[in-house]
């Protein structure tokens, strides 16, 4: 008992002894030259190490450089003190892009990142030698943009640089790494209808919807019946069309921006063309980039499916409908951006006590954006569960309070300063915002574009997204799904009721 | 752009932890590049006689401690925002049977309102700043902290100490708050991870106050009254076991000044007996719930590890990241730095494993966490155990080498934020009186071989009797006596 007390003593401060550091101090004290660290005690310090000198808060803020280099590889950067960087690059590529090829490159794109390269000749050699550098990767893709990133220590930027180029422009895509990835990809399909949070799914349904058969709205999940037909020629001639210098960007934050713009000189200009510029018979006959602007459409995508044992285990979970609502918002170069941020805000999420969940989310892109709510019910509450959402949407039109106003923008402020505090988010943000428009805003540009938000914008941009069609995503057991028309209608109305029907049997 | 990232509003949102089971593991794809703390190593061996002084850039963690015995622990990153929270050592373990849970309600009524802001009042207060505030408790740990601006600090402190000093705990909100409780508690249910989590710890810790659940049984959420409660905080919620921490934006001298203004009348003695801390017996021993009906078998194993001060810690954390994690839809095939990743991948073993070290303060949990075939569980276990006995006979330089890089780069990008750099402080000043500094937990990796890793891992893993809990179609799961019999080999 009495060692118990003592160890707790320790805990409370009281006093700092314990029953490890007691008997171990004995024999480093004894031992003080050899001193062996893996036998002291980790609440006691080793004296033998000297105390570090450490840094001071900096006030010296730092711009983001871009830099053009001659094939029209963008470099931006940031620099900040440290020893370590987060570096990667930014391709305008995605799923939005496939129309001319069978959808799912982009995910299978994700899954052979960073495996054999002409250099590297496997996965585990890459990791290797980013271990070194005490580094990590990662790769991934959104509808618009495909990430590859690493961090680790600046000393190793060359190398990193030497990795990241090869990756993009030299991968081997062997049979074996094919193979992997479509398995990979079948167990990714199999787990997400097994697994009972269905929001990957929503996000594809709602985009099919929002979007039908163009750009945003084509499969960012690759069709199951497409997993055997993508080949290594489909691959490559995507990547020879997509994946060109002029619509890259290296974004790297913690370096120098010198350095940054030589080293990738080095190894994305001089010392590296791309694998598929080689050998003409890896490529099939080049096809242009789909440059088509996205095209609104609103229509409803449901797909019935019985979810009422989703459950993975023996506690039964509640059985759900689920049902998106969106409407056309903007792109982020639009002037109403922020406004539709801060009205993103303002719904928030939250719901009745019958509803599982309501979210409000802003899906925002380079030519386009959809302002949407999830939510979910029981199945037989789903025609409430529609009238309620449409109804909140109807209801962005209509009066603003100002402290909710207040609230929302100081919140969004917030979110967005929070954020930023962590250092791979500023690198994307550096990433995506060269990658749209060639240059970084700082976040106190949106700091303050946010609290110049007044109610009439609020207003404004609600009754912009209100005159578009809706776009209806749901999943469940549907039966009590209202109409499409009926949606469209209350939508259409300032009170964004739906027309009653009289039902005998409800 | 940082904009489109959408939130839903979290404000109040009080949430469970359980353990940091996960807390220090190795993910060995899918790690999202991050990076955050800077050191210059400059070791050339960590058993050499000199060291050189590391230059850091990252600033110093300040630490002051009042006269009741509360310390104030910051880092000063001079951002804009910050987070500031209550590091207190109090848990589920500190109960017992009949008031098992209390810690848990304690925290979701931390929430419902003080003597002078009314639950409205609190969650207005905390929205129009931009602030989130937060809770959970583990077994060991009950944890209140605020995320704000910088400027705010003062106020978020005031709310913190409002909270934890002054709350009503009205029997309305009590009554209401059990609802919410037992819905969280099937929510948990649900998830089969923290279902076998606490299996494992039902078994392993059997009789002891670490084999009860931190929300507390069925009977227990509906009987807690106001009287416990208080009770409790009575109890436990003493100067002396309160870390109040903060990072990014927040100056040293002027948190301690807060702290003496809103903390300096809490109390640091006890008037009656001080609770000791109950020991908690490791049993070796095992729990199945089969059901057939499942479509996969959720298997956890472990044997006892040590408490957080331990020096072997550091040699244990090193053998979990080597074994590592794995998920089936990684991709990769065989290429894997973990051999089990790789026979896994080859065989198609299993769905996904975790590694995992769970520390408490003089007992822990190292094992293994997996999902499986109902098939594979036989073949998965035993590569498993194979491992194991590998790691401790004859584990290679090369693998501690690569085992040991991926820690240290895992620790180091995992400071990244002010929310977990505050969690790091609070959690590492609770767990170890002192905060670590980066070149003296580098040193510590950097000392330990493959020797030392085979050398502890005997000492903990080889011929134990580990804790096995197994839910689902478990009948391929192999006897208790065929498990044990694996945790040796006759010719090593």
């Amino acid at each position: 008992m009495a060692t118990r007390l003592a160890s707790r003593m320790v805990q409370q401060g009281c006093k700092r002894f314990s029953r490890h550091s007691t008997k171990r101090q004995f024999c480093s004290t004894e031992n003080a030259g050899g001193k062996d660290i893996t036998s002291v005690s980790l609440a006691q310090p080793v004296s033998w190490i000297p105390t570090p000198k450490y840094a001071t808060p900096s006030d010296i803020r730092h711009e983001t450089e871009v830099t053009v280099l001659e094939n029209g590889l963008r470099v931006a950067s940031e620099n900040k003190f440290g020893q370590f960087c987060t570096v990667g690059v930014l391709i305008d590529s995605g799923s939005r892009y496939e129309v001319a090829y069978p959808s799912g490159i982009s995910h299978f794109l994700e899954k052979l990142a960073f495996g054999n390269t002409s250099k590297y000749k496997n996965r585990d050699l890459i990791l290797q030698e980013l271990e070194k550098l005490g580094g990590i990767c990662d790769c991934q893709g959104s509808r618009d943009t495909l990430v590859y990133a690493a961090s680790a220590e600046t000393v190793g930027l060359d190398k990193v640089m030497d990795i990241l180029s090869d990756v993009t422009l030299r991968p081997l895509i062997t049979s074996e790494e094919l193979d992997d990835a479509r398995m990979a990809i079948t167990f990714e399909l199999e787990s997400l209808n097994l697994r009972p949070d269905p929001e990957p799914l929503l996000m594809e349904m709602i985009h099919a919807a929002a979007y039908r058969d163009n750009t945003l709205g084509l499969p960012k999940i690759c069709p199951a019946e497409n997993v055997t037909a993508i080949t290594r020629k489909t691959l490559y001639s995507y990547m020879q069309s997509v994946h060109t210098p002029q619509r890259m960007v290296v974004a790297g934050v913690g370096m120098d921006h010198g350095t940054l713009v030589e080293t990738c000189n080095r190894h994305f200009v001089q010392n590296k063309s791309p694998i598929w510029s080689e050998d003409p018979a890896v490529v099939r006959s080049a096809k242009p980039v789909d440059k088509s602007v996205s095209q609104y459409t609103g229509g409803i995508v449901a797909v019935e499916k019985d979810l009422s044992n989703v459950s993975l285990g023996p506690t039964p979970m509640p059985e759900l409908a689920h049902v998106v609502v969106g409407l056309e918002s903007c792109s982020h170069k639009d002037p109403d951006f922020i406004a539709f941020c801060v009205l993103n805000m303002m719904m928030g999420g939250g719901g009745y006590h019958w509803m599982y969940n309501a979210t409000a989310y802003n899906h925002a892109y380079d030519d386009t954006g959809v302002f949407c709510i999830h939510a979910s019910a029981h199945p037989s509450k789903l025609r409430e569960l529609v009238e309620v959402v449409v109804r909140e949407l109807a209801y962005t039109a209509g009066m603003v309070y100002p402290d909710e106003l207040a609230r929302a923008k100081r919140q969004l402020q917030s979110m967005l300063m929070m954020n930023l505090e962590s250092r791979p988010v500023v690198f994307e943000d550096i990433g995506r915002q060269v990658l749209t428009s060639g240059q970084r805003r700082q976040p106190t540009y949106y700091y303050d574009e946010i609290s110049k938000i007044t109610e009439s914008d609020i207003q404004r941009v609600a009754n912009r997204m209100l005159r578009s069609k809706p776009a209806v995503a749901a999943y469940g057991t549907l039966e009590n799904l209202p109409k499409y028309s009926d949606i469209e209608a209350a939508l259409s109305n300032k009170n964004g009721r739906m027309p009653k029907r009289f039902l005998l049997f409800r | 752009m940082v904009l489109s990232v959408v939130a839903s509003r979290t404000a109040f949102i009080s949430q469970r932890l359980t353990e940091d089971v996960f807390h220090i593991t190795s993910n060995f794809a899918q790690v999202a590049p991050c990076t955050a703390v800077f050191i210059n190593k400059r070791w050339q061996s960590a058993r050499a006689a000199t060291y050189k002084q590391t230059i850091l850039n990252v600033p110093e963690t300040r630490v002051t401690s009042l006269d009741n015995g509360i310390r104030v622990a910051t880092e000063d990153s001079g951002i804009p925002t910050c987070t500031v929270g209550l590091w207190i050592d109090a848990g589920s373990r500190f109960e017992n049977e009949r008031n098992n849970g209390v810690a848990h309600f304690l925290e979701h009524m931390a929430f419902k309102g003080t003597k002078t802001r009314s639950q409205t009042d609190l969650e207005l207060e905390v929205e129009n700043m931009g602030a989130h505030l937060n809770a959970y408790t583990s077994r060991e740990q009950t944890v209140y902290y605020a995320k704000c601006f910088q400027k705010d600090l003062p106020k978020a402190v005031d709310i913190l100490s409002d909270i934890i000093q002054n709350s009503l705990l009205g029997e309305q909100e009590i009554e209401r708050e059990r609802g919410v409780i037992l819905r969280e508690m099937q929510e948990v249910e649900t998830n089969l991870q923290e279902v076998v989590f606490d299996h494992l710890h039902a078994t392993a810790y059997q009789g002891t106050a670490l084999g009860r659940t931190i929300l507390g049984p069925t009977q227990n959420i509906q009987s807690i009254n106001r009287n416990d409660l208080l009770e409790y905080i009575g109890t436990h919620y003493k100067g002396p076991r309160i870390v109040l921490a903060a990072a990014g934006g927040v100056n040293h001298d002027e948190l301690v000044q807060l702290a003496g203004k809103h903390f300096g009348g809490m109390s640091a003695g006890y008037e009656g007996e001080i609770p000791v801390l109950p020991t908690c017996r490791f049993t070796g021993s095992e729990i199945r719930v089969r059901d057939d009906s499942m479509p996969l078998a959720h298997v956890a194993i472990a044997v006892e590890g040590c408490g957080w001060q331990d020096p072997d810690n550091i040699a244990l954390m090193v053998a979990n990241t080597l074994i590592g994690s794995w998920d089936r839809s990684y991709g990769g095939g065989a290429n894997h730095a973990s051999p089990l990743a790789a026979a896994a991948a080859e065989a198609g073993l299993c769905h996904s494993f975790q590694s995992f070290n769970t520390c408490y303060t003089d007992t822990g949990l190292w094992g293994l966490y997996f999902v499986s075939d109902k098939m594979s569980i036989e073949d998965m276990l035993h590569n498993v155990q194979g491992e194991w006995m590998r790691l401790c006979s004859s584990v290679t330089e090369f693998e501690v080498r690569r085992a040991k890089n991926l820690l240290k780069t895992n620790m180091l990008l995992q400071l990244d934020g002010s929310t977990p750099i505050a969690e790091d402080i609070g959690r590492q000043m609770l767990c170890y009186g002192r905060r670590i500094p980066l070149p003296e937990l580098e040193a510590r990796i950097e000392a330990v071989d493959a020797k030392v890793v085979r050398e502890v891992c005997t000492k903990y893993i080889y011929d134990k009797c580990p804790a096995v809990a197994a839910v689902g179609p478990t009948e391929q799961l192999p006897d208790y006596n065929r498990v044990r019999s694996s945790m040796y080999w006759l010719r090593l």
